[in-house]
């Protein structure tokens, strides 16, 4: 009876248009959590408050976006419940006082010396391997050749002495 | 739909998206509370945008009490259409003005109770209306 009295106020919708008091706040969440009908209630009003937002819904104009994108991506020093500062292996010796500072900034400098490729230059080093063999497949084929053909003009050149010697 | 809230508060599209920039600027330190699934996303937002234009209605209260003609806290859309002239001051008043309830007991000489009562009849038309 009482939730229904309390829902009946019009406490719910004060808070959802953030007029209620720091007390009908603290009151109001207390409510929510104990009782679903209250629960119920405040989520029918925020989907009023929805409704109304869409029908009086204004398009951004195109660059807003962007604006809003460069403040979030804006350098934005460091607060407590920010990621921990990366440590560094001379991170022991600095002194407390500068480690505490909120102004620091995270350290995107890896200390692995290894690098990190896209899986599609595998391809490109398979291919720059199997062509490197062939290269040298052929080198080796021509060389052969080469020798083979050295050898032979060697020979008839022997031939043909021996030839106008017997003349 | 907030710049279109926004947009009603200030009157002036360029201040409005100033105002929207500066309440996105902040969803980064309310992450927790934005994607927690008990809370309404678009509502915190709004919430959000009233604190950033606290100053704001705070400052347009104080020009129209130095007026001598104090103009009526109304917006015209189609849902304060279908409320009574009593209604339209306290919802648009608290809505669109920033008004708190007891000012607007004292505004129009009636208990809290009644602003508050007020209040829920409004949202009783929106959610009525199509």
């Amino acid at each position: 009876m009482r939730t229904q009295e309390y829902i009946e106020s019009g406490i719910l919708e004060t808070f959802v248009l953030g007029a209620a008091s720091e007390q009908e706040v603290k009151e109001l969440l207390f409510m929510k959590a104990e009782y679903p009908e209250v629960n119920e209630a405040l989520q029918q009003l925020e989907k009023d408050i929805e409704k109304l937002a869409r029908n009086l819904a204004v398009e951004p104009p195109s660059g807003t976006w962007y604006k809003i994108a460069q403040e979030i991506n804006a350098v934005i020093p460091h607060q407590e419940s920010s990621p921990q500062v990366f440590n560094r292996k001379n991170d022991r010796e600095r002194p407390d006082t500068e480690k505490d500072k909120g102004d620091q900034y995270i350290e995107v400098e890896g200390s692995s010396s290894h690098m990190r490729l896209h899986k599609a230059w595998r391809w490109v080093f398979a291919g720059v391997f199997i062509l490197g063999k062939i290269f040298l497949a052929f080198a080796i084929y021509f060389y052969l050749e080469n020798k083979h053909t050295q050898q032979q003009i060697q020979e008839l050149r022997t031939e043909i002495r021996e030839l106008k010697n017997k003349k | 739909m907030l710049l279109g809230y926004i947009g009603d508060v200030v009157k002036n599209q360029a201040i409005a998206e100033q105002y929207l920039v500066a309440v996105f600027k902040d969803v980064p330190n309310e992450l927790d509370e934005l994607t927690n699934e008990d809370v309404n996303t678009f509502c915190h937002l709004q919430s959000m945008a009233r604190k950033k234009l606290s100053e704001y209605f705070v400052s347009t209260a104080y020009q129209n009490n130095g007026k001598s003609e104090n103009k009526p806290s109304i917006c015209d859309n189609k849902y304060t259409q279908q409320m009574t002239h009593e209604q339209q001051l306290v919802f648009c008043g608290v809505h669109w003005y920033g008004k708190t309830i007891t000012s607007l007991a004292t505004e129009l000489n009636q208990p809290e109770e009644n602003i508050r009562k007020i209040l829920k009849d409004c949202f009783t038309i929106i959610r009525s209306s199509n």
